[in-house]
């Protein structure tokens, strides 16, 4: 079972990201935050496809991860899962076309070896 | 730079600071209150389905945890409408540093010193990214 959820929990998470970001930066910046904002952005977040599959993604990761947990160790499920970080900067880059320069990489993959280290 | 554009430009880096810090904040505050809320929540196996949806929705600190994860949510999507994937999800990997703080002061955990190098890392990562442009494509942008 461990596999399973450890598979489900990346794919939906990376998944999850990658169109919540594309959806989001396709509908504009956001600048409004007043509570008619906040309604637009509800209503932008359950009517627009991208994001709304994008949310359901890491709605299923969210639980994925709480399943994982009572599977497996933590010293074994968040550094697995960190490697995201990397995957997710992969991905920005083929699937997003984001410029992603060296500094990024670099962040991407410190923030990884630290997050292994921080369970210790 | 004209004194307006030099205007737009600082109020983007405050409005990208502040979303950098309230998703930080909600999201560390909001596991640390979920973790305290479901240590004191029955056993799920055990308990009748609707006396566990009882103690979910009379639980405060529950629902507290959910309200943050709820902002949390939205913070992090409204950062997708100005930055790039590459760059909301390392830097709002602090995170782990803060929720490693909370545990140190608020739960009196002991911090190790492989941990606190962990710490460092992340730190150095956030720091990497949080110098590059919100938008990498664009030559002339908001840095974080």
């Amino acid at each position: 079972m461990t596999w399973i959820y450890l598979l489900i929990n990346i794919t939906c998470g990376t998944i999850g990201d990658l169109l919540t970001a594309k959806g989001m930066s396709q509908g504009g910046e956001l600048s409004d935050f007043g509570p008619r904002g906040l309604l637009r952005l509800i209503r932008y977040i359950f009517t627009y496809r991208l994001v709304l599959i994008g949310t359901i993604c890491n709605a299923l990761c969210f639980f994925s991860f709480m399943a994982l947990l009572s599977v497996a160790e933590v010293s074994f499920v968040v550094p697995v899962t960190a490697l995201g970080y990397v995957l997710k900067a992969f991905l920005a880059k083929w699937y997003l076309g984001e410029h992603v320069s060296w500094r990024r990489w670099m962040g991407a993959c410190l923030v990884t070896l630290g997050v292994s280290l921080v369970l210790f | 730079m004209s004194i307006e554009a030099d205007l737009t430009i600082r109020n983007a880096q405050l409005k990208n600071r502040i979303f950098i810090a309230l998703v930080v904040f909600s999201n560390s505050v909001g596991n640390l209150l979920m973790g305290f809320a479901m240590e004191r929540m029955p056993d799920f196996s055990r308990t009748p389905f609707l006396s566990y949806v009882l103690f979910v929705c009379t639980n405060i600190w529950l629902l507290l945890g959910v309200v943050l994860m709820i902002v949390y949510m939205i913070a992090q999507l409204s950062m997708f409408s100005w930055a790039d994937l590459s760059y909301v999800l390392p830097v709002t990997a602090s995170t782990y540093i803060f929720s490693a703080l909370l545990s140190r002061f608020f739960l009196h955990e002991t911090v190790s010193t492989v941990r606190w190098l962990g710490i460092a890392l992340i730190s150095f990562g956030v720091i990497f990214v949080a110098e590059t442009p919100v938008r990498e494509e664009e030559t002339e942008n908001v840095t974080g």
